[in-house]
């Protein structure tokens, strides 16, 4: 059971490996085989999850090495919870996409694509896992190479320069996050978290200075990567141009797994200290007030259904790091939250629309009239989707705003509670436009449509998300338990 | 470009370039460098033909398909080991010194360092040369 997490990662890239030697002779089979991986995958994540759930977290030393030497896979709450987010969430993707990708990627290339997608799979599984700051950063550099080859992966213009602006400011931030973790080892002398965390009452005291700035190195570093708010200008091009399966790992996950890996480290890197140094969580809070807020108002001015959504994800950033910041551990179960409900909510909402794109062919949000009278599944899957980005009670985004107020509350900051209701509100301005006009506009868009029906995956794929929204809205219980476990473990150091 | 010159040269300075990137390959576990240097040095020997000669030999001596086809295998090779570990009873990647088994600090007493770094190095060698031409090509398109 031990060697299930790194069999996880390895597995992935293995298969990404071997695929384009095995699809020089068979290409059709690249997307099953992949498919068949990613079920096994999800299982054993969930299986080891019951195995630390019983057993406790447990570490697991690379090459038996121990840890102030070796790299060192820290299976915990949190990293199993961020793993089977990103599983089930490829797993939706990869259904998906078998139809899918047939419409937007050359179909000589789709093996690549399937090896581009096991890699970044492989290293957001690792940035889960690892205990271990410079592996961190390894994980973090294949997956931006991943990310930016999905996205170049359709050969349009658009999608070549969005990838080029997202390598180019990805790997800035790359390079604060090096900055910061040399800052770290020399300071402390160790690249194990658990080992700088002990050394960092020492280093703390002897050179406030120097952690102060890796503090700061790390907090932009994952900023850009985690598109915070000023720092988000990659996003809206990258996840807009990408093929409607990239959109949704990229704006469903990959963002996300930066925020978790922002957030361990600060806990357990930091930790108690993080007050008395620079205001750090006093300009997240910021920050991300401002996302939530900016997010929105881009996002109403957009006409672009997939720029839209790619706004919003940056008001949604906006939240999983206000509740990070706020540092009361119902706020931080309200952020750990949203990671889950808005990959869930993304994800399918990016699918809608590229089914959108799949039969129709158009993308503005003007031509949407009328059809939820055509394509009524992908439009009321969006429409599910809506409702729990607003927050309405009994969709599952309801249910992280509510951790997120009650922790505002419990910080004495009664003003992020405002700031809560003010964004739902906006985020009604730009979703519900979309809904009423499909449903209830008598008027009809385009005649246009590229393919009669949607393919079964599809449809299947979308309905089954769309019934976890509701399904995590109105029975929060087990998803809240495991979440609630993963912060107070993450607190408690 | 056809110089008598340079291609002279250059086939003079080869073997020695490549003898130079397995050493260095191959003593991974002894000295510095190791798979990545040296699979880079050796890369480099087939980057530096392709330029005094003409793509279109080197890609007769080094075909693309069997370039990419060693780059997965070079990976493969690393996971492969790597279980070999697990397949012990131990870690992923643990080295087991009863294969290769000679006194440490020589060539043969690595484990399986010696077979891992020789993975990484064909991998980064040929990656290395797959890079190169797909350079060229998009120069072409």
């Amino acid at each position: 059971m031990t060697h299930v997490p790194v069999f996880v990662i390895i597995s992935c890239l293995g298969l990404a490996f071997a695929l384009p030697v095995l699809c020089r002779f068979r290409p059709r089979p690249a997307g099953w085989l992949v498919r068949a991986l990613l079920m096994l995958n999800t299982a054993l994540v969930a299986r080891v999850l019951l195995f630390v759930n019983h057993q406790g977290t447990f570490y697991y030393h690379l090459g038996s090495w121990p840890p102030p030497w070796g790299i060192e896979l820290s299976i915990d709450y949190l990293g199993l919870f961020t793993a089977l987010v990103v599983h089930g969430v490829s797993l939706a993707v990869v259904f998906y996409a078998q139809t899918d990708l047939a419409g937007e990627v050359d179909p000589r290339m789709h093996h690549w694509y399937y090896t581009l997608f096991l890699l970044l799979l492989a290293s957001m599984t690792g940035i889960c896992f690892s205990g271990d700051f410079f592996n961190i950063f390894v994980f973090v550099e294949i997956a931006t190479i991943g990310a930016c080859g999905i996205i170049a992966l359709k050969r349009h213009p658009d999608c070549v320069e969005a990838s080029l602006k997202y390598l180019i400011l990805s790997t800035l931030g790359s390079g604060l996050i090096l900055l910061s973790l040399a800052i770290l080892y020399m300071v402390t002398g160790h690249l194990n978290l658990r080992y700088i965390a002990q050394h960092m009452p020492t280093a703390w005291a002897a050179y406030p200075l120097n952690v102060n700035i890796s503090l700061a190195l790390l907090v932009v570093g994952f900023g850009v990567k985690a598109a915070l708010f000023p720092l988000h200008i990659w996003l809206p091009d990258a996840h807009s141009s990408a093929p409607a399966p990239s959109s949704a790992i990229l704006s469903g996950v990959l963002v996300k797994i930066y925020a978790v890996a922002l957030i361990r480290l600060i806990h357990t890197v930091y930790g108690h200290k993080l007050h008395q140094m620079i205001p750090v969580t006093q300009v997240l809070l910021l920050l991300a007030t401002l996302a939530i807020f900016a997010g929105s108002l881009f996002a109403i001015g957009q006409r672009d259904i997939k720029r839209m959504l790619a706004y919003s994800t940056v008001a949604q950033m906006g939240y999983i790091f206000l509740g990070v910041a706020l540092l009361t551990e119902n706020a931080v179960v309200g952020g750990v939250t949203h990671i889950f409900n808005h990959a869930l909510m993304k994800s399918m909402l990016f699918m809608a629309a590229g089914a959108v794109v799949y039969q129709k062919g158009f993308r503005r949000i003007s031509d949407f009239h009328g059809l939820g009278r055509e394509m009524p599944i992908t439009m009321a899957v969006f429409g599910i989707g809506a409702l729990s980005m607003v927050g309405i009670p009994g969709f599952n985004g309801f249910i992280s705003k509510v951790y997120l107020a009650i922790g505002a509350l419990d910080a004495g900051r009664p003003v992020y509670v405002a700031v809560i209701l003010i964004s739902s509100l906006l985020n009604a301005a730009y979703y519900l436009p979309i809904v009423t006009r499909a449903f209830f506009n008598q008027e009809t868009g385009p005649a246009t449509f590229r393919v009669d029906r949607l393919p079964l995956s599809m449809k299947a794929t979308l309905v089954i998300l769309g019934g976890l929204c509701i399904y995590f809205g109105l029975v929060p219980g087990s998803l809240l338990r495991l979440v609630q476990k993963a912060v107070q473990s993450l607190l408690a150091t | 470009m056809d110089d008598v010159v340079l291609q002279t040269v250059t086939l003079m300075l080869l073997p020695f370039i490549q003898t130079y990137g397995i050493y260095i390959m191959v003593n991974g576990h002894l000295t510095p460098g190791g798979g990545f240097a040296g699979g880079a040095v050796l890369g480099i020997s087939l980057i530096l033909y392709a330029l005094t000669f003409h793509v279109d030999e080197a890609a007769k001596v080094y075909p693309r398909r069997k370039a990419e086809a060693l780059e997965s295998l070079g990976a493969l090779v690393f996971i492969f080991i790597g279980l070999l570990g697990v397949l012990g009873g131990a870690a992923f990647l643990t080295n087991n010194t009863s294969f290769l088994s000679g006194q440490a600090g020589t060539l043969l007493g690595g484990g399986f360092i010696l077979p891992v770094t020789v993975a990484v190095g064909l991998k980064v060698a040929s990656t290395v040369v797959t890079l190169f031409f797909h350079l060229l090509e998009e120069e072409k398109r």
